[in-house]
């Protein structure tokens, strides 16, 4: 491996920034790690920083003692519906969520529409399929008669008299047509009689 | 040429077979007209009227000259019509005879007994098909009205004798208004037995006629439908007294139409009918008219309306 182009190793540990392909290789390649470090330790050195607070082998302190630690099993403590609610207030500020939102709503009212009027339409031809009513309060022919009790109460008042005069009419009709039955009867002898003096009377006046 | 002649002789045809119906028919009318006059018969019939049905039984008896005829209504007590010759005897138990100048009983159809004459003049006769009724070989008899207004009449008449079997009334627009139907019927060649007595019996004579004063009336009669004529001296109506103002009886020869004027009673226009009999009464003027007779009601209508 070429040594080359160590000088950005260098100025990466001056804090000078990376390329991706430099960050790939010295993450990928050991010698450039070796090379950063101590690259980083010269640089120390230099500034008298080598006094470090901590020693050096802390880490592997460190991983000891957590090896040493109980085993917490982590608990997903959430529930699906704050998962989603969560989920949807982060997406309720996302800007392409208000449109959706809106064509959801149409949507919904169309299939409102849709739906609910199927549902009257069958209910329509379901009413008139079932039989009559056995009650019909509608009259079949004609219009409703007024019902009050006022009504009711001048018919009383009233019926007697009425029914009198029908009898009356009744009566004076009848009369009448008896008198027609027996004009009927008589008509040849009258016929006959007007006739005999009306001859008289002709005889009289020759 | 040729299709002319063919068309001319169909016509011809058809003329010539018209006529002959025409004849055919008048000669059934002659045919009722003298079964009814000259055979001695014992016989039941009904007069249906709408919902209304009468009944009688009518004997009829010949011997020689002499004709007695007995009619008595079953539904009415205490009513019997005879007619001897030309002598009509209402015998009422409760009351004495009425007795009148009559060669019909005017209870019987007015259409059996009327002078073919008089009928020709109103009716064209068509002879029908034939038919069976009660048992019998029936011949239909059409009598169609010329005046439009003019009840129509179809008689069936007994094949063998001509006697009549059944009378229908047709309106205008052919509904049967009245049916006049024999139930039952007995032609026999003596004369029947039990009218032996009544052509013996004393009976009251025929009341004097008298021909009554025709009332004053203020009112005049405009109009009369065709074929209509005023009878000249109607007889007096003692039982409606004083509150008849005038009074037409108008006749065609085979049907009367009464016509009364009254003062008015705050009766509404109305119209009856009592089979073929129609009863309609009109307000105008403080004057009722009431006109009652066997014409359809719009006839009726221009009656009361002629008044005057």
């Amino acid at each position: 491996m070429s040594l080359e182009n160590q000088d950005w190793l260098s100025a990466a540990s001056d804090n000078q920034p990376l390329t991706k392909a430099q960050l790939d290789s010295l993450l990928t390649q050991a010698e450039y790690q070796d090379t950063l470090q101590r690259y980083h330790l010269i640089g120390a050195t230099l500034r008298r920083e080598t006094a470090s607070a901590l020693p050096n082998n802390f880490a592997d302190d460190f991983a000891a003692s957590l090896a040493d630690e109980p085993v917490y099993q982590l608990q997903n403590d959430r529930n699906l519906l704050q998962r989603i609610r969560m989920t949807v207030s982060a997406a309720a500020n996302g800007r392409w969520l208000q449109p959706v939102a809106q064509g959801a709503v149409a949507a919904g009212v169309a299939l409102m529409a849709v739906f609910g009027m199927q549902q009257y339409q069958q209910t329509g031809s379901a009413d008139s399929l079932s039989p009559l009513p056995v009650l019909q309060t509608q009259p079949v022919a004609g219009f409703y008669t007024p019902v009050s009790l006022s009504q009711t109460t001048v018919d009383d008042r009233f019926a007697e008299q009425e029914q009198q005069a029908m009898l009356e009419q009744q009566k004076r009709l009848q009369a009448l047509l008896n008198a027609h039955r027996q004009q009927v009867r008589v008509l040849e002898q009258s016929q006959q009689a007007s006739q005999t003096e009306n001859s008289t009377v002709n005889n009289e006046q020759q | 040429m040729r299709f002319s002649g063919l068309c001319s002789a169909i016509v011809l045809l058809m003329l010539s077979g018209l006529a002959q119906a025409e004849q055919s028919g008048w000669a059934l009318f002659d045919k009722v007209q003298t079964a009814v006059r000259q055979y001695n018969f014992d016989t039941s019939f009904v007069v249906l009227k709408g919902g209304k049905a009468d009944t009688y039984r009518w004997i009829h008896g010949r011997s020689g000259d002499n004709e007695i005829e007995h009619l008595i209504p079953l539904d009415t007590n205490g009513v019997d019509i005879l007619r001897r010759d030309a002598q009509v005897y209402y015998l009422l138990t409760d009351r004495p005879a009425f007795v009148t100048e009559a060669s019909s009983i005017a209870e019987l159809p007015a259409l059996l007994f009327e002078a073919k004459d008089n009928v020709s003049k109103l009716y064209n006769a068509v002879a029908g098909s034939s038919s069976v009724m009660s048992g019998r070989s029936a011949q239909l008899l059409r009598l169609t009205a010329k005046d439009s207004g003019r009840y129509h009449y179809w008689l069936w008449l007994d094949d063998e004798t001509g006697f009549p079997l059944r009378i229908d009334t047709l309106s205008e627009q052919q509904n049967a208004l009245e049916r006049w139907l024999v139930t039952h019927m007995q032609i026999t060649a003596e004369f029947p037995d039990n009218l032996n007595a009544l052509m013996a019996a004393e009976l009251p004579p025929a009341a004097s006629a008298v021909a009554a004063a025709t009332p004053q009336s203020s009112h005049q009669l405009n109009w009369m439908p065709q074929g209509y004529q005023q009878v000249s001296n109607p007889a007096d109506i003692p039982q409606l007294g004083g509150s008849l103002l005038s009074y037409w009886l108008l006749s065609d020869g085979l049907h009367q139409v009464s016509v009364f004027v009254q003062n008015a009673q705050r009766m509404p226009t109305q119209a009856y009918r009592d089979g073929a009999t129609t009863i309609y009464v009109e307000t105008q003027n403080q004057l009722e008219i009431t006109v009652i007779g066997p014409v359809s009601i719009d006839t009726a209508r221009q009656l009361a309306g002629a008044v005057r």
